[in-house]
């Protein structure tokens, strides 16, 4: 089921997100899902691993090595820590997050802050070689609410996601 | 009894903080390879140039392409109708000048013709960037057709880039739109030239720096290659002057240029490949070495 949910979203994403710019500054990174949707209680050096080579396939079909890889790598580090912050530590293990398992605000405030973490990042290593504080500050504040509005409204429709779990 | 005690608890606080170093691990190679693929000659294995990565882009290129077939059609029209154009004004040209030439038959040139040392490989864009800073193209031609590093690239209407990575059977080429490419150019008619990069914002336009104050130039004047590197002959088209100011240093222009070429609809593009490169370049290197 994972393997399914990943080989899709690596393909939304290169073929069809990453020529998605909206007044070419906000791309949405769908692919992210993937990460913030392991279930819960998956052991931490999995999901760092998974994050990481996730981000390492985005970045070969990007051509940016290192740069996605580096931003999934701590955005699948912090995750569990996120998921605490919220939800305390009293969430049964192997549960998929979810609108159902974490109550709407919990989920969308997970998402919100993952999307948050993970593009500062991305566009912080992008634009080392040069800087224009305004653009970057925009290209990130842009592209957060885009991912974010996508995964969310992506979420509503997901059937499987609804029923399963627990 | 105390040391092992405190072995086993250091094992412990290792074993249980594992993702800890996985994490340290992992981001220190993401690290090495931002690092190694800021070098201007990038890395083969993770880039669209690799066979199985660009295959699954080729693909997509190839449904892309037929939905803008049209669009390239009419824009090849256009050419060929400019062309058209100025072979009949050469032929005026020529007949204008053989009226004028008393020609001895007599003479027998030994070298006739201009030693000419550029020949095209067409190629099509595969995969194309044009929204990030670091942009790239990745094109269907590779060592196999005869494409190598550093090579030029050019579209229909003007430059394009330089190629970056080269695999068997594709090629990334480093575009104008991003900040590691750098050109020489300058203003069709004279002799002063400038460089050439990306602004970094807008895919339509780049800036000219370093061009003497004393140039004389308008507004819609025409950019060229000055022919200065290896990798571009002189004379091609680059973009049109857009605006221009001083620098700070006050005895340069910069000027914004409008790029001739639309990275937005980017299809069908020439590489260039140039027989004496490697001579002049190796020439090049000498005459720095003996400095």
């Amino acid at each position: 089921m994972g393997t399914i949910y990943f080989i899709i979203l690596v393909l939304v994403q290169v073929l069809i997100l990453n020529n998605i710019h909206f007044f070419r500054v906000a791309i949405p990174f769908l692919y992210l899902y993937f990460i913030l949707k392991l279930p819960v209680g998956t052991s931490r050096s999995l999901v760092v691993f998974l994050s990481f080579l996730t981000g390492l396939v985005i970045d070969i079909f990007s051509n940016t090595p290192g740069m996605h890889a580096a931003a999934c790598t701590l955005t699948g580090f912090l995750r569990e820590g996120i998921i605490e912050l919220f939800m305390g530590k009293d969430l049964v293990e192997g549960v998929f997050p979810s609108y159902r398992t974490f109550r709407f605000g919990g989920f969308v405030k997970y998402i919100f802050t993952c999307v948050v973490l993970h593009h500062t990042a991305l566009f912080m290593i992008e634009s080392l070689t040069f800087f224009d504080p305004l653009f970057l500050t925009l290209r990130i504040v842009s592209s957060v609410i885009l991912t974010t509005l996508l995964i969310c409204t992506i979420e509503a429709f997901n059937i499987e996601s609804q029923k399963s779990g627990e | 009894m105390s040391i092992n005690l405190t072995v086993r608890k250091l094992l412990d606080f290792l074993i249980r903080k594992r993702h800890w170093f996985l994490f340290i691990l992992l981001e220190i190679i993401s690290i090495l390879l931002i690092y190694r693929s800021n070098a201007y000659q990038r890395n083969i294995i993770f880039s669209t140039a690799n066979v199985v990565f660009g295959k699954v882009i080729s693909v997509s290129g190839n449904v892309y392409a037929y939905l803008h077939l049209k669009e390239v059609n009419k824009e090849l029209l256009e050419r060929n109708g400019e062309l058209e154009m100025a072979v009949l004004h050469l032929q005026d040209q020529i007949e204008a000048m053989v009226a004028d030439t008393v020609r001895f038959s007599g003479f027998v040139p030994v070298d006739s013709v201009d030693h000419f040392p550029y020949s095209f490989i067409t190629a099509r864009v595969v995969n194309n960037s044009v929204a990030k800073i670091f942009n790239y193209i990745t094109l269907d031609k590779g060592r196999k057709d005869g494409v190598a590093i550093d090579m030029g690239v050019v579209s229909e209407r003007g430059v394009v880039g330089i190629v970056s990575t080269v695999s068997d059977h594709y090629s990334v080429v480093l575009p104008v739109l991003n900040p590691k490419f750098r050109l020489s150019g300058k203003v069709l008619g004279s002799s002063y030239f400038g460089l050439l990069s990306w602004n970094r914002r807008s895919t339509r336009y780049a800036n000219l720096d370093e061009l003497p104050r004393h140039v004389d130039f308008q507004e819609g004047d025409t950019i060229i290659t000055s022919g200065y590197s290896a990798v571009f002959p002189e004379g091609l088209m680059v973009g049109t002057v857009s605006s221009f100011r001083k620098q700070n240093d006050d005895n340069f222009y910069s000027l914004e240029v409008q790029l001739a070429t639309d990275f937005h609809t980017l299809k069908n593009v020439k590489i260039i490949r140039n027989y004496d490169q490697a001579e002049r370049r190796k020439l090049e290197e000498e005459a720095r070495a003996h400095d």
